[in-house]
């Protein structure tokens, strides 16, 4: 594979980051600046108690519960930093060619992971994305998070799109506004209970909004909440597919690489499998800085305007859901088409059996 | 009469409930374990303990050498001394003995006199303070005590026969209890209490792989908040696990806790005709609990307990019980309090592989919130038709009576200690490797 140097990375259309910490702006173009990034959020300290001197600062909130007939929907989460190998088959199956040796495509990834209550023992993989949370309209999603990572020693968060919270539960680190689940220091934990309300039927991400947000989400500190009607029966077939990046300056490789889930290439980005008849739905996600296409070889659907779609643009954290009636049988490729993302690793098999 | 009132009256009649052996002795006071974990940066010492030829005879005047970067190195030994680590100093500090053999560092509470006879190790108001490695016997008030602060870690340690608990944590926040062992400790083996309540973000404790059999209480957590208890084993003791609430500490109810995964068995030890500790006097004003159960929530909010294995308790598996000596406290809010809710009882298997409970689960269905699912049951339950087991998002009902049975089957007389067997269904154990019962202690 050709290996993407800084130079090309930026000639292919990437960016330099910014990060705003401690009231300093870096431009994160290097390894190094992402460590001075990393070292600021370390030792940021506390937010003070808000002066409040606005009267928005002063409200207190009540903690809502499920609807009537609604459940209490409870999950566990830790965030935590862990090894992650971005191509663990080593090959790309799509062009047939040999990837990067595992130590050029094992990073330090940040991830949600969900454990048994009480945070006595993970109960599943840590992976990108982290779990997906569901939810029933009237529900109430309460997630206890807790900040178990050992190694960069920061302040993260638990921020949701779609669904319905107060600003307690925002999970946004606010400077000197942070209420107290906007920055949850290692070794810390805070509830979060957000609302599933008829509004937020859909599929939505969730994210870090620590003080380092943007660095940790390009780490992997993300995962998707799937809100549906009370007593809709789910697909077929479902899955959330996060388009997103792990950048040169993030990695400490000279090779960018393009992902969908945590993984890039097709043979370690996920083979998504189903059989004619089947209700498909595919939940989109852009989870970097880039605008991505999603298309899908041999199939077409509907946009939300009733057009029929086989390429949609999708930009950071919009969802894109993709839904059809499975009919054509065979090996297919979906991928994002914007040409550098495909090429460096956005792209996946689709296989349907007839 | 309120119905309350009737059981208060009942409950003092018969001396329910609750030993206050630990206030006897002299405790540090207790003070604000703070806001945020002071951690010492930079490079420390290693300091060596040992008997012979190292920089330190006794681990004391090593700590009085250290500050919290430093690690101390406990040698394999016999150490008579009472060792306290006080104060912001040390906040990091290692203490570290023998991790795979703590059996090898032993401290020796037998024939001290004074401050040095009350505790093997107090940690006061220094965070992130660890002690691996050690077994203690034979103090006055606790084998391991740490109190008013954070973080610390209490790992690998064997805690004999000490006057009230053998690995002790009050007043702090967060923390973890790991890889340790109690037995003969006459209040309880461990005991984790009085946590401050932390709005918004909060620190968990967590007791994990810990073994504690031959106490009065396996564990006991006064007004405990934010803790797991994980993975461990609960048997032979007066009863196994019990949360409680009293107003003898600060912070209560206890809250917010899980027990999980953890095995439950044989908590049948009636202690009171004979013992291998000081049996707690009982006075008029304390209340004693019953012997027989596994898992005791006395009084307990948003508690989850999930996944145990929980066999061979002649009382009861598992029973909830309001505070009832609070119900009709004067203070309403002490009142509120001791009413059980949000406690959720799930996938707990009990009476497996043919040892079954006297009765499984006990709950008269007072309070609100609290469920039961997804357990696997064998033997009865109070109320006998299991009215009060109500699944998740189902309001509670109340049996009529079942608390008046609950606390008379759990009664008895210290005087009278057959007393307290009187209410039992007994099974035989089947055997399991390197355990046998413990019912009556004979030397």
């Amino acid at each position: 594979m050709p290996d993407v140097g800084r130079r090309d990375f930026l000639a292919a259309g990437g960016v330099s980051l910014l990060c705003s910490l401690g009231g300093e702006t870096v431009k994160v173009r290097s390894p190094s600046d992402v460590a001075r990034v990393d070292a600021a959020a370390a030792a940021l300290p506390r937010p003070a108690a808000a002066a409040k001197t606005d009267p928005v600062d002063k409200l207190r909130f009540t903690t809502p519960g499920p609807q009537p007939g609604g459940q209490r929907r409870e999950y566990w989460i830790a965030a935590r930093t862990v090894s992650w190998d971005v191509a663990p088959t080593g090959r790309d199956e799509w062009m047939k060619r040999r990837l990067p040796t595992k130590g050029r495509r094992t990073i330090r990834a940040f991830v949600y992971q969900e454990w048994s209550p009480g945070f006595a023992k993970p109960i599943r993989p840590a992976r990108i994305p982290g779990p997906t949370l569901h939810a029933e309209v009237g529900d109430v999603i309460v997630v206890h998070f807790s900040n178990l990572d050992r190694k960069l020693r920061q302040a993260v968060t638990m921020h949701p799109h779609g669904v319905r919270y107060n600003p307690e539960y925002d999970g946004s680190y606010l400077g000197d506004f942070t209420r107290a689940g906007g920055f949850v220091e290692p070794e810390e934990e805070f509830t979060y209970v957000w609302e599933a309300t008829p509004d937020s039927v859909g599929a939505w991400p969730y994210h870090d909004h620590g003080p380092n947000h943007t660095l940790n989400t390009l780490r992997g500190l993300f995962g998707a909440v799937i809100v549906r009607e009370k007593g809709a029966p789910p697909p077929d077939v479902e899955h959330v597919l996060f388009l997103h990046s792990f950048p040169p300056q993030v990695t400490g490789f000279s090779s960018l690489f393009h992902a969908v889930n945590g993984r890039s290439f097709a043979g370690n980005t996920p083979t998504i499998r189903a059989r004619t008849g089947q209700r498909v739905s595919l939940h989109v996600m852009g989870m970097d800085q880039n605008f991505h296409t999603f298309h899908i070889h041999g199939h077409r659907w509907r946009d939300s305007g009733g057009a029929f779609v086989d390429c949609p643009t999708l930009g950071p954290n919009e969802t894109i859901t993709v839904s059809f009636v499975e009919d054509n049988p065979g090996r297919w490729l979906y991928h994002c088409h914007v040409p550098p993302h495909q090429s460096s690793g956005m792209a996946g098999w689709y296989l349907v059996e007839g | 009469m309120h119905r309350s009132h009737v059981l208060v009256a009942v409950v003092a009649a018969a001396m329910l409930v609750v030993p206050a052996g630990a206030l006897a002795q002299d405790y540090p006071p207790p003070k604000d374990p703070g806001n945020q974990s002071g951690k010492s940066r930079g490079k420390g010492r290693t300091l060596t303990v040992c008997k012979k030829g190292c920089g330190y005879r006794t681990i004391q005047k090593a700590i009085d050498a250290a500050t919290g970067k430093d690690t101390i190195r406990v040698k394999k030994g016999r150490y008579h001394e009472g060792i306290q680590i006080v104060g912001s100093r040390y906040n990091g500090l290692k203490l570290i003995g023998d991790a795979k053999h703590p059996k090898r560092v032993l401290i020796e509470g037998k024939g001290l006199k004074g401050g040095d006879a009350q505790n093997a190790v107090l940690i006061n108001n220094s965070d992130d303070v660890t002690v691996d490695g050690f077994y203690a016997r034979h103090y006055k008030a606790n084998c391991f005590f740490a109190t008013n602060l954070e973080d610390y870690v209490l790992n690998h340690l064997v805690a004999e026969n000490c006057g009230d608990y053998g690995v002790y944590a009050f007043n702090s926040k967060g923390g973890k209890m790991l890889n340790s062992e109690a037995y003969y400790n006459p209040d309880s083996g461990f005991y984790v209490g009085q946590t401050p309540p932390q709005a918004g973000r909060k620190k968990r404790t967590l007791v994990k792989n810990v073994t504690s059999w031959g106490n009065v209480l396996g564990f006991s957590g006064t007004n405990m908040r934010y803790t797991t208890i994980t993975k461990s084993r609960w048997f032979n003791n007066g009863a196994g696990i019990v949360p409680n609430m009293l107003t003898s500490e600060k912070f209560w109810p206890p809250t917010g806790n899980v027990i999980s995964n953890n095995d439950v068995f044989w908590n049948n030890f009636n202690f009171y005709p004979a013992a291998p500790f000081k049996v707690p006097q009982i006075s008029a004003a304390d209340l004693p609990y019953p012997v027989g159960v596994g898992i005791l929530l006395y009084g307990s909010q948003d508690t989850l307990v999930v996944g145990n294995k929980i066999s061979g308790n002649y009382l009861a598996g598992l029973s909830e019980i309001p505070a009832v000596h609070l119900l009709g406290d004067k203070n309403p809010k002490v009142a509120a309090a001791a009413v059980l809710r949000g406690n959720g009882v799930r996938q707990n298997e009990f009476g497996a592989g043919g040892d079954l409970n006297g009765r499984d689960i006990a709950y008269d269905g007072s309070g609100s919130g609290n469920c039961f699912s997804g357990n696997t049951v064998r033997s009865p339950t109070v109320p006998a038709d299991g009215s009060t087991l109500v699944e998740c998002g189902t309001a509670n009902v109340v049996a009529p009576n079942a608390l008046s049975e609950i606390i008379t089957m759990g009664l008895g007389d210290p005087k009278s200690p057959d007393t307290f067997e009187a209410h039992w269904i007994k099974h035989p154990h089947p055997a399991r490797k390197g355990v046998k019962p413990l019912e009556r202690y004979r030397g």
